[in-house]
């Protein structure tokens, strides 16, 4: 601060700055990422695609900025009639890209006047194609075979005739994305891809499909638990029998080996005995005598009894061998 | 004016080495360096230290190319833990499936580059365009299978139809992207009919319990009954062993006392039967009698001690 710039000094300062200004106003740059369309009062003269760097008209010309990228745009979601009178809430987006930035000056301007197009045109064309077919086509791609875990095949095909698409959500889409497209060209606008995000049933539909899904488990639940008291059952079926046959048999091998043996016992007393029978018959009376007369039994015994033959000599002896006890 | 003149000129030559300097820049080992000379592209660089000319000339950029990126959805880890605390987020995660049926379905999408210039200049805003191009697939994949694949038997079929489904959407939109993987991670039945669900599991226990216990039993029972059987056929065949043992001793006793018998028949019988009185008789009470008459035997009081009680009890 302790010198002040002179005259000169000051004039080439202005010069620079001017230069400088000029120069940013005369160069310009095409990004990888934008294209532009040079206008000169307004006026489109060019459009620029190629990214580099370029020189316009300072001042007069404008280098206007448009993204060459692929863009996002996302609908709030929105509630479609299917062709069997179903409510579903879907919620899409939609890439886009600008494809021709002249077109796309003149007749949207900017981002957020596509956007509203897009909203109109995109929605239009989901409402019409989800309407023309069942909701399972909108929820579907293909008529792939559901596999399940829990539901036996013969189950499963009582339960519901699962219905068959006519064409699914994959084509759905592609075909709202050929009508967007062909729509959204008027506005230098391909649109290359619509999307479903998310697709919910209504509230109430909603609470009717967990309803369903609830039952559908208890079902499932009380299947098991039936099967698992089935399966015990046969199982201790199966062991009562299997222990009736166990027992049995071994009873009757048992009596078996017992009559083999009493038969065997019977034939060996029986040719002892055969030898003399009087004998036998003998030797068995004692026996039993000495096993059936308990203790303090009262007998009555005649004086002439064999036991008394001594006691009354004068017994007469023909009664001797009439009578034992 | 000479020292503010070489001021002026010590300012400048600054400015200009700071603008010089400012060209210097460092690609990570997980990075590449892509560099625009006028907003056009004009080459990458691999790691280390390079030079470029600086701005407005030219301009780097460097995506971690090497970097695998991850992406939640459903939820968000809010604090990896131990023990791990995720927020759920019911409007990504809720999906209907082909049987109509809703699951809460959590998956994260492991992603890299695969071709930075594409990642760079093709799409803009490029985590929301994966994101949605995650869900969009997701949801497309579990709308065409049923329930119970997307909670217990379909995972892996799912993720991999999922990953991808994803693949082409991104490539698509050329994104430079490769998804490296899809996982899900809890997948289980909305709130309000997880108890459902939770029955059927308990109940498929609660099944294989009562099998379990049947076999059980059945696997105890069937061995001790075998055991038993067994030894009612072992103690049948002691009872012949020992009858036909016990038969031929007495045979041979009974043949023993016959030959004796034989040899005096009289005497042996006599003394048979004496014998076997001088047993019993001393532990029985008798009545001798010299002639017994059937009428006199009818006044005996043969129940003595029994009659005299009763003809107590009726004094």
């Amino acid at each position: 601060m302790t010198t002040r710039p002179s005259g000169a000094a000051i004039t080439e300062i202005i010069i620079v700055i001017l230069g400088l200004l000029t120069l940013n106003s005369a160069l310009f740059t095409v990004n990888e990422t934008n294209q532009v369309v040079v206008t000169q009062l307004g006026k489109p003269i060019e459009v620029l695609k190629k990214p580099g760097l370029y020189i316009k008209i300072p001042f007069i010309q404008t280098a206007n900025k448009f993204e060459d990228r692929l863009l996002e745009y996302e609908a709030a979601p929105r509630r479609c009639v299917t062709k069997d009178k179903k409510y579903i809430f879907l919620n899409n987006y939609a890439r886009w890209r600008i494809v021709d930035p002249l077109l796309f000056m003149k007749t949207v301007r900017n981002e957020s006047g596509a956007h509203s197009r897009l909203d109109d045109v995109v929605y239009a064309a989901i409402r019409e194609e989800v309407g023309k077919y069942n909701l399972i086509d909108t929820v579907r791609s293909s008529d792939r075979k559901i596999l399940s875990a829990e539901i036996t095949p013969e189950e499963e095909e009582i339960k519901r005739e699962i219905e068959k698409i006519e064409v699914g959500r994959e084509k759905i889409m592609k075909v709202v994305t050929e009508k967007s497209d062909q729509m959204m060209r008027q506005y230098g606008i391909k649109v290359i891809d619509v999307r479903i995000k998310r697709a919910d049933l209504p509230k109430a539909n909603t609470e009717a499909v967990f309803g369903r899904m609830k039952a559908e488990r208890n079902r499932i639940s009380n299947r098991y638990l039936s099967e698992g008291e089935g399966e015990k059952a046969k199982i201790l079926g199966e062991m009562d029998k299997e222990l009736a046959q166990i027992r049995s048999e071994a009873y009757r091998k048992a009596q078996e080996i017992k009559g083999k043996a009493d038969a065997e016992a019977t034939k060996i007393y029986a040719q002892a005995y055969e030898q003399d029978p009087d004998f036998f018959n003998f030797l068995k009376t004692l026996e039993t005598y000495r096993e059936t007369l308990p203790k303090k039994t009262l007998i009555v015994v005649p004086l002439d009894s064999k036991f008394f033959k001594y006691l009354a000599p004068e017994a007469p002896p023909e009664k001797a061998s009439s009578k034992k006890p | 004016m000479v020292s503010a003149k070489k001021i002026a000129l010590g300012v400048v030559l600054f400015i200009i080495a700071i603008w010089l300097y400012s060209g210097v820049y460092i690609v990570h080992p997980n990075e590449e360096g892509v560099i625009r000379r006028w907003g056009r592209y004009y080459t990458s660089k691999g790691p280390g230290i390079h030079y470029h000319i600086p701005w407005p000339v030219e301009r780097v950029d460097k995506p971690p190319i090497a970097k695998i990126q991850k992406m939640e959805i459903g939820f968000r880890t809010i604090r990896a833990g131990p023990p791990a605390l995720y927020q759920p987020h019911e409007e990504e995660a809720l999906m209907l499936t082909g049987d109509i049926n809703i699951v809460d379905l959590w998956f994260i999408v492991h992603y890299r580059i695969k071709d930075a210039k594409a990642y760079l200049f093709n799409v803009r805003n490029i985590k929301k365009i994966i994101k949605d191009a995650a869900e969009a697939a997701m949801r497309q994949i579990i709308g065409d299978r049923g329930v119970d694949e997307a909670l217990t038997i379909g995972k892996e079929e799912i993720q991999e139809a999922a990953q991808k489904r994803l693949q082409e959407i991104l490539d698509l939109y050329e994104s430079g992207i490769h998804v490296v993987t899809v996982k899900l991670q809890d997948v289980h039945a909305p709130g309000e009919v997880k108890e459902a669900f939770e029955g059927v599991a308990s109940a498929r226990e609660a099944r294989e319990r009562l099998i379990n216990e049947a076999l059980g039993k059945y696997n105890t029972e069937i061995p001790r009954a075998r055991g038993e059987a067994e030894r009612t056929i072992r103690e049948a065949e002691a009872y012949a062993v020992q009858r036909v043992k016990h038969s031929q001793g007495e045979a041979k006793r009974f043949l023993d006392r016959l030959r004796a018998y034989r040899k005096a028949k009289t005497i042996t019988k006599d003394r048979l039967y004496l014998e076997t009185m001088r047993e019993i008789l001393p532990d029985i009470e008798k009545v001798i009698m010299a002639e017994p008459r059937e009428g006199i035997l009818k006044f005996l009081n043969l129940r003595g001690k029994g009659l005299e009680g009763s003809l107590r009890g009726g004094e």
